[in-house]
């Protein structure tokens, strides 16, 4: 492959490992087996920085989604509300680097994939170990890639907890890409600048790869970004899909709150402890705020929520100013039956508990009687069917 | 010189410790629970490579230098791949939406046929003009 580079010089602290003998090397392992002109450092380059810009992206977005979600206690009263659309654009970002790392996937991998038959195929133990962690990034990304996607459909066929894994996989591929570019950095260094005249048939590899990151881009980011609605064919959401115009990520039927109890009542705790029926809630100040749902899978949509500001309940009930909630759904189970708001959310004048929206009264399915809806939050934590609102 | 070598020790390290923490994560997490089920990731992980490098893209090299010739048919090939790596498990995953009817709404089967016979529409469009070209 690459005959214009040196073979590395072994370092002193190395152990150089013997060359098997040659009656071995069969198959795929002779010299000569691929021909296409393609599978050479410049072309792993070019398509490596796009790749490693879509993993860093993802690997970014990945751990703020995290922390949003599960804040460590030191963060928890310092995450900001605002920009209001802030989550939303950071996942919608992380899907869509997703997606776009597929293809970007493929095409370095088929760009590299002689080396898998290099001979020897150890030089020496830091060779070997770095094949070895060639081997975890490699096998890191295709269960990130393939985990991600197919969580977006709601589709869990492996027998591992998905958020978990994927988190911990991400680690092991950004280090593995770390690993990989310091090992390699030698070789990107003298190829990082493109050298004329270029190769005709790498540009038009280039060209193709780079269509197929459009296509797959333009077909799919319909689920979060408006404009490209229309062109949302593959996406497994569309954003004016669902009851009243919203797609749902728990109906009713699921968390089983189809039908509410006819004596609901919000329950706010504080000094002065308040009891409310829909009607009374009804009856207080309502605000109305455009506002997003901004789903983890990476879908959001926006709405326009009316109901009572969580300041204005918290200031009846005489709570301090920097009271962290406890919001208790009527969900019988779930991991977000019950969830905590920082302050900074709390006291957001835009975060409402919303009885209606877009005009009418809340589906089932978008939490009738009553929902929490705040700005730059996971989707997740946006409770559905309150019960309860409690100071910690 | 200096500086590629103190950048390469600062990747490896850095590189060192993420591979660390997602181990130490892995073996860790109480939800993946390793000691009861130490082998559920490793088998996907293994899978996943051997798949890839053992059946999909021994497949892609073939169709290289057998179907794919030409520029335009080449091209038109690796947007077919993408565009199906991306739509195809809508395709076989619609209707499954565990009584959630927002999930998966479109009509993903019709949307990547289309799809590939608009790509397929294209390259023999641009295969043929490339081929008059060539001969004139
Ligand atoms: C997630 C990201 C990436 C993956 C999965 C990946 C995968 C691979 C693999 C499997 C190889 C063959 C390794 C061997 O045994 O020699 C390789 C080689 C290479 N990669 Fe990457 N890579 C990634 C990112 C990058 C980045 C960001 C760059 C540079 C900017 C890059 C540049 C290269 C180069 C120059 C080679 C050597 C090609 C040759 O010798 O012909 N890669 N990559």
């Amino acid at each position: 492959m690459d005959d214009d580079t040196p073979a590395p010089r072994r370092k002193p602290y190395d152990l150089p490992l013997p060359t098997p003998p040659d009656v071995l090397r069969r198959g795929p392992l002779r010299e000569g087996t691929f021909t296409s002109a393609l599978h050479e450092p410049r072309t792993a380059v070019v398509i490596g920085r796009w790749l490693g810009a879509a993993l860093l992206t993802c690997f970014l977005t990945g751990l703020l989604s995290h922390v949003l979600q599960q804040p460590p206690t030191w963060l928890r009263d310092h995450l900001p509300s605002r920009p209001v659309n802030g989550y939303r654009v950071t996942q919608g970002l992380h899907v869509i680097s997703g997606i776009a790392a597929i293809p970007l996937l493929g095409a370095k991998l088929w760009t590299v994939y002689p080396k898998l038959f290099e001979w020897p195929p150890a030089r020496s133990v830091l060779h070997a170990l770095e094949r070895l962690s060639i081997a975890i990034l490699v096998a890191a990304m295709l269960l990130e890639v393939f985990t991600g996607l197919l969580n977006t459909l709601q589709w869990y066929p492996w027998p591992f907890p998905f958020r978990q894994t994927h988190f911990w996989l991400g680690w092991l591929a950004v280090g593995g890409l770390l690993l990989h570019v310091a090992a390699k950095a030698p070789l990107i260094a003298r190829h990082w600048r493109r050298v004329r005249p270029g190769l005709a048939q790498r540009r038009a590899f280039l060209t193709a790869v780079t269509a197929s990151v459009g296509v797959v881009t333009l077909t799919t980011a319909g689920q979060t970004v408006p404009w490209l609605r229309a062109l949302d064919l593959f996406a497994p959401r569309r954003p004016d899909l669902g009851p009243q115009g919203l797609p749902i990520n728990r109906t009713a039927v699921q968390a089983g709150t189809s039908t509410v109890p006819a004596d609901w009542q919000l329950t706010v705790d504080g000094p002065r402890p308040l009891r409310l029926s829909l009607a009374e809630l009804a009856q207080l100040p309502q605000t109305t705020a455009e506002l997003p749902i901004s789903c983890v899978e990476g879908w959001s949509a926006s709405a326009h929520w009316t109901g009572v500001r969580v300041r204005d309940l918290l200031d009846l009930a005489g709570a301090p100013a920097d009271a962290r909630l406890q919001i208790t759904s009527l969900e019988k189970d779930g991991p977000y039956r019950v969830v905590e708001m920082p302050a900074t959310y709390a006291r957001d004048p835009l975060t409402l508990l919303a009885l209606r929206v877009n005009g009418q009264v809340l589906d089932p399915d978008h939490g009738y009687p009553a929902r929490i809806i705040a700005p730059n939050r996971p989707g997740v934590l946006q409770t559905k069917w309150v019960t309860r609102i409690e100071l910690i | 010189m200096r500086t590629m070598r103190t950048t390469r020790a600062l990747l490896v390290l850095a590189g060192l410790a993420l591979t660390g923490c997602g181990l130490y994560g892995i073996a860790t997490d109480p939800y993946i629970d390793l000691a009861q089920h130490p082998f559920d990731i490793l088998r996907w992980a293994i899978g996943g490579l051997v798949l890839h490098d053992g059946l999909w893209v021994p497949l892609a090299c073939l169709a290289g230098v057998t179907l794919a010739r030409s520029t335009p048919v080449r091209t038109g090939l690796i947007l077919a791949a993408a565009v199906t790596a991306v739509a195809l498990p809508a395709v076989l995953r619609a209707g499954h939406h565990n009584g959630n009817p927002t999930v998966l709404p479109l009509p993903y089967l019709r949307n990547w046929l289309l799809t590939l016979a608009a790509i397929a529409l294209l390259t023999t469009t641009w295969a043929l003009l490339h081929h008059h070209r060539k001969r004139r």
